[in-house]
């Protein structure tokens, strides 16, 4: 059994840390390793060997989980390089607080709506512009993703030219800040959908 | 040596199955054939019966006769509820975290009756090989949590399997569908049997079998389209002849035979009637006519349920229905013409029903008992954990650390630490669901973790959660500091402990009918120790303070009166002492329960302030 132990999530995959991956290379080679690990192949075998297959898989698995989607590969390579996204996100970002300010004065009207009959016209208002404003910022969200694409590229520049230290801390920074936006997005966007469904259960 | 076997433990008909020479098949029952009833009932000399002859008793003696039992597998009373009043099981009033149904003089758990079934195929595939076979593969519905998972083990167990591998239902049936023909591509498996539905999407590419997502419901299959047929003919009857019979259950029973057999019907015709006798003096015939037009539009609210899961799993695959290049129907419902054009308004192209929807799943299960016993080498299964899982934080918020639809073996860490100095334990809640607030995800253990005092915030606990491959949760935790392993028992808030499902273990199949009252007696004396015990630690500790004198009197003497029973030879006198002492306690054992939780309120408390 070939060890991934103790390997970061690239070096799991045989790949350095750049960020733009071509997706069906890494299905491959995921692919590959989980025919070799799996506790399947080794039901047969020493515990110790069940053991370490199952140690191992689990690892194969959490490492192809976190490469193959761009946000939580970003997340992943700021923490192997010492600048973990913080878990809430941080406050307001300036340019989307006009945004998030209107969002929450609706939220607001929507529950003083509450006691309406489900299908007044006022209601209906309220929550066709609830959900105008939701679908405003999922395509911010996009716009961060898109954000975080260019930074990849410039990252995997400065990667292959062998970029010195700052260079590099300063597109880990910017992909920081872009992460930290987008999931103080993502957590409003969240917030929404239940209020907006919990209300059509009534 | 007898092959690993992969059985196929229905809500409806249980299955054994083998590969034979990179075939797999079925291995019949002699009363039954390939299809066992999922039913258990115990006759008046205390005999066991399963099968054919427990669905025969189903109609002469209800009470006395469970069916569709999977449907209480891994839960709690509470949880269960609805089933209950839908399918009249016979819970007793002990029914908490774990229910319990009585059979005449006999009290089962869900495992246990489900072990009865196992043990039927046990001794089919044992007859069938000349030798005995001890190790199989049990299929689950998909989106079956923790508790369901591990009540399945456990029935396997009890009937003296070596469970090697738990497999999803829809997996396996891919497995078995993709076996001959090397299929390439995605394709969607959807899986509507007796109590549940399951569907999932997967990836197929040179023998490996990847599950992209999975999505489900646990409490929905072709019983409540039964249900609904039932309640119709009773409604008819009362509004004919003014006489209710919703609360005679064998009559009940009798509507629900002849509703399944017009439902089959159905399938075939566009008319059919549901026709039995009336148990009364003069043998009454009921015949109900009902067009397929007319049982579409009644069941069709239980089909459209199934509309939900298939598209949060398409969503969760971030596909389209058009993007799947093959559906593949299974379980017994997916008959229902009604089913078949409903996946294909869905998906826009005509699902697979030339495979056998009653058989494929136990086929996939022998074939991945196959894949474990290193016979069939070029195909894998990847599957994944169908929900969520989380810890709970401060506030009952949900701390998410690993998300539905990962891939298994599957983990996550999280680091711990104190709150306050020379603090030695930190109590961790682990549950299943997608929700944000604990209470509405299903709790799936406890655990305290054990922590070396110092100051506050010095210690480094990390943990780690790990699904392995048959989807259920193991724990392990690491003083970051020392090294030192921790092991990690974790107590299941649904479900059976280790030590009580070894009582459990049922008597290989060559004595199974030889000793039952000594079985019964040995039964009966380990629950009233367990239960002796339990009262006496109880006497001792704090909590007994809060109770008055006569009150303890009363318990001492259950108590005393147990005890002198204990070596007769009869096991309904220690069960009547034993529920005796079992009442005496009842204030005891909730007194004992208060002062646990004011304990662990305190404890927050401390925590919230530092």
């Amino acid at each position: 059994m070939p060890s991934i132990s103790g390997q970061d999530f690239f070096a799991v995959f045989g790949l350095d840390r750049r960020m733009n991956l071509a997706l069906a290379d890494l299905e491959e080679r995921f692919y590959t390793l989980s025919r070799k690990l799996h506790p399947d192949n080794f039901y047969r075998a020493s515990k110790e060997e069940q053991e370490s297959s199952l140690d191992q898989s689990a690892r194969l698995n959490d490492a192809y989980r976190t490469l193959r989607d761009p946000v939580t590969r970003a997340e992943y390579l700021l923490s192997l390089e010492g600048q973990p996204v913080e878990k809430k996100g941080s406050g307001v970002p300036p340019e989307l607080l006009e945004e998030v300010f209107e969002l929450n004065e609706w939220l607001v009207e929507w529950r003083a709506a509450a006691p309406e009959p489900a299908q007044s016209a006022h209601r209906n208002e309220v929550r066709a512009q609830l959900l105008r404003a939701k679908v405003n910022l999922e395509k911010r969200l996009e716009t961060f993703l898109a954000e975080l694409q260019t930074l990849f590229g410039r990252w995997d520049q400065a990667l292959a030219a062998g970029g010195s230290q700052p260079d590099r801390a300063a597109i880990i920074e910017s992909m920081g800040k872009v992460l930290a936006k987008r999931k103080y997005l993502q957590h409003v966007v969240s917030e929404i959908s239940p209020v907006l469904e919990g209300s059509a259960a009534r | 040596m007898a092959p690993i076997v992969g059985i196929d433990l229905g809500t409806t008909n249980s299955l054994v199955a083998y590969m034979d020479r990179g075939v797999p098949r079925v291995i019949p029952d002699p009363d039954s054939g390939p299809l066992v009833p999922s039913v258990v009932s115990v006759d008046e000399h205390d005999q066991v019966l399963v099968g054919k002859a427990g669905l025969e008793r189903l109609v002469i003696d209800p009470h006395s006769t469970v069916f569709s039992v999977k449907r209480l597998m891994g839960r709690g009373i509470e949880d269960a509820r609805q089933e209950i009043e839908l399918f009249h099981f016979p819970i007793t009033p002990e029914s908490q975290q774990v229910i319990r149904l009585k059979l005449r003089r006999q009290v089962f758990t869900p495992p246990e009756i489900s072990a009865h079934i196992l043990q039927r195929l046990k001794s089919n595939a044992e007859k069938f090989f000349g030798e005995p076979v001890g190790q199989a593969v049990i299929t689950v519905p998909a989106y079956f949590h923790d508790a369901q998972r591990q009540a399945t083990k456990d029935a396997g167990r009890i009937a003296g399997w070596e469970v090697v591998r738990l497999v999803n239902e829809p997996t396996a049936a891919a497995l078995a569908y993709g076996l001959d023909k090397r299929k390439q591509g995605l394709i969607a498996v959807y899986d509507l049997g007796g109590g549940t539905f399951d569907l999932s999407i997967l990836k197929l590419k040179d023998g490996i079998f990847e599950v992209v997502s999975t999505n489900g419901n646990t409490h929905l299959g072709g019983d409540d389209v039964d249900a609904h047929l039932i309640a119709l003919v009773i409604s008819t009857l009362k509004q004919e002849t003014g006489v209710d019979w919703s609360d005679q259950d064998q009559v009940v029973q009798l509507i629900r035979r002849a509703a399944i057999e017009a439902k089959h019907r159905l399938s075939e015709q566009e008319a059919a009637s549901i026709g039995f006798d009336l148990p009364d003096a003069k043998r009454t015939r009921v015949e109900i006519p009902i067009t397929r037009t007319e049982f579409e539009n009644l069941v069709r609210p239980v089909i459209e349920r199934t509309l939900p899961p298939v598209h949060r799993a398409l969503e969760d695959a971030r596909l389209k229905p058009e993007e799947i290049e093959e559906v593949v129907l299974v379980g017994g419902a997916t008959r229902m013409p009604m089913v078949r054009r409903l996946v294909e308004e869905v998906f826009g192209k005509k699902p697979h029903t030339e495979l056998n929807p009653d058989q494929v799943v136990a086929l996939g299960a022998a074939v991945q008992a196959d894949i474990l016993a290193g016979g069939t080498q070029d195909m894998l299964l990847l599957d994944v954990t169908p929900l969520a899982l989380g810890i709970e934080t401060l506030g009952g918020t949900v701390a998410k650390i690993l998300r539905r639809n990962s891939t298994i073996p599957a983990s996550a860490t999280q680091m711990f630490t104190t709150f306050v100095d020379g603090q030695t334990s930190v109590d961790i809640h682990v549950v299943q669901g997608e929700r944000e607030m604990v209470t509405d995800c299903r709790s799936l253990g406890r655990f305290k973790l054990r922590v070396p005092p110092l100051p506050a915030s010095m210690p480094r606990i990390e943990v780690r959660f790990l699904i392995d491959a048959n989807g259920i949760l193991n724990v392990t935790a690491r003083d970051v500091r020392t090294g030192a392993q921790q092991s990690i028992d974790v107590k299941p808030s649904y479900g059976l402990t280790d030590v009580e499902v070894g009582k459990m273990l049922l008597e290989s199949f060559e004595h199974a009918e030889e000793d039952l009252t000594q079985r019964l007696v040995v039964g009966a004396r380990h629950e009233a120790e367990i239960v002796i015990r339990a009262t006496e630690k109880a006497l001792a500790g704090p909590a007994a303070r809060a109770i008055s004198m006569p009150e303890r009197r009363r318990i001492e003497t259950a108590l005393k009166e147990l005890k002198q029973v204990l070596p007769a030879a009869s096991h309904s006198l220690i069960r009547n002492k034993t529920d005796e002492l079992n009442q005496a306690t009842q204030r005891l054992a909730a007194m004992l329960m208060e002062s646990a939780v004011k304990e662990a309120l305190e404890g927050k408390k401390l925590d919230d302030l530092k």
